[in-house]
């Protein structure tokens, strides 16, 4: 038999729990900010979305990155020139779908009968400003990953992912609440 | 050639991730009343979400290996090595959400020092995590042996499949299961 329960619990349980450490961190952030998304649950509901999709991207990169590393076309130099091309592209289509969705949300928001309480020039700014410097971040958070666990000669499939994702839910809601304090809400 | 591939490939997924956060979001949204309420309840919220998006891809990819390792396949599920891989995961549920109930009371007492009755507030926090945990913890595993099944039917390649799916899925059902949970507690408690 190779799985066994114990292993299995034993080997998680030190990586989740720093990340429940630094979720709840940015739990934290929320619950402090919390009569701006009482407010304006537009944000509340824009929040999922942001990480989500953040997370998504920087994945994506990331494993594209490790299989790249893998079978060799692409080399663990920071100046690589497939991997400047992916990490632009993953950009470039981050600002598309943020843009997108946040049109996508406003339009949900304001069918559901409910006060929006922002116009939506303003909206989109904070969604798509908060939206691509958290691409950028996660972004070059993955190739770092990608980069150091192909040196330590561990499998960057297994380290990308999770770390990408904690980054980017907490990155994700500390950008949204810095742009929302600069667009001015 | 990278740039168009890409683009062709995961623009519909990331659209479609988004619509899903877009559900999930509402559903955020309909609890505002019971997060102003309860505090500490928004905080866990990010935790559990994470937790079981970092456990159910965890047991996808493990179910993913075991089927290139030729362990499982469509006609041999239910065997051993599943039945350890679900212990495992429902196990490190139970764990992690308990030290999300108990941390997010902690750090909520410390920085907001509420007017609640605090053994309640800690009561209430930690048992709607746990039963949020557990119970997303049962829909997911169940439905990532359902999305693993059809794909093995299918002879498709499960990594590329369970990954986004459970990305997409597990946020709304694990929010659902936090505002069942919440209503629950609230009424009981």
């Amino acid at each position: 038999m190779i799985y066994d329960w114990k292993k299995i619990v034993k080997n998680g349980l030190p990586l989740l729990t720093l990340f429940v450490f630094i979720e709840i961190f940015a739990g934290q952030i929320l619950q402090g900010q919390q009569d701006t998304l009482v407010k304006l649950p537009i944000f509340l509901i824009s929040i999922p979305v942001i990480n989500g999709v953040g997370g998504n991207l920087g994945s994506v990169l990331g494993a594209r990155i490790a299989s790249g590393l893998h079978v060799g076309y692409i080399n663990s130099d920071l100046k690589d020139k497939t991997m400047h091309e992916n990490l632009f592209t993953s950009i470039l289509v981050g600002i598309f779908v943020y843009f997108v969705l946040a049109i996508l949300i406003y339009l949900v928001v304001s069918f559901s009968n409910k006060q929006v309480g922002i116009v939506p020039m303003k909206f989109i700014s904070v969604v798509l400003g908060a939206g691509v410097l958290l691409v950028c971040v996660v972004c070059i958070a993955s190739i770092f990953t990608a980069f150091w666990s192909f040196k330590k000669g561990l499998d960057p499939d297994d380290n990308v992912a999770p770390v990408v994702t904690t980054i980017g839910d907490t990155l994700g809601i500390i950008f949204l609440f810095i742009l929302i304090g600069v667009v001015g809400i | 050639m990278f740039a168009k591939e890409m683009v062709k490939q995961s623009l519909p997924l990331l659209i479609l991730c988004g619509i899903g956060g877009i559900v999930a979001g509402s559903a955020l949204g309909i609890m505002i009343d019971l997060i102003q309420k309860i505090p500490g309840l928004i905080v866990v919220i990010p935790a559990i979400i994470a937790m079981r998006g970092n456990i159910s891809t965890a047991f996808g990819s493990r179910l993913g290996s075991a089927y290139h390792l030729g362990i499982i396949d469509a006609d041999n599920m239910w065997n051993e090595e599943l039945k350890q891989n679900i212990i495992g995961s429902i196990i490190l549920s139970f764990l992690i959400s308990l030290i999300i109930g108990i941390l997010a009371f902690i750090t909520t007492v410390i920085l907001f020092g509420t007017y609640f009755d605090l053994g309640i507030l800690a009561v209430k926090l930690i048992f709607i995590v746990l039963i949020a945990g557990l119970i997303s913890a049962l829909i997911l595993t169940l439905l990532t042996i359902i999305i693993i099944y059809l794909v093995f039917k299918r002879g498709y390649d499960p990594d590329n499949i369970t990954g986004p799916a459970l990305a997409t899925f597990g946020d709304i059902i694990t929010i659902l299961c936090i505002f069942s949970s919440t209503l629950f507690v609230e009424v009981v408690i």
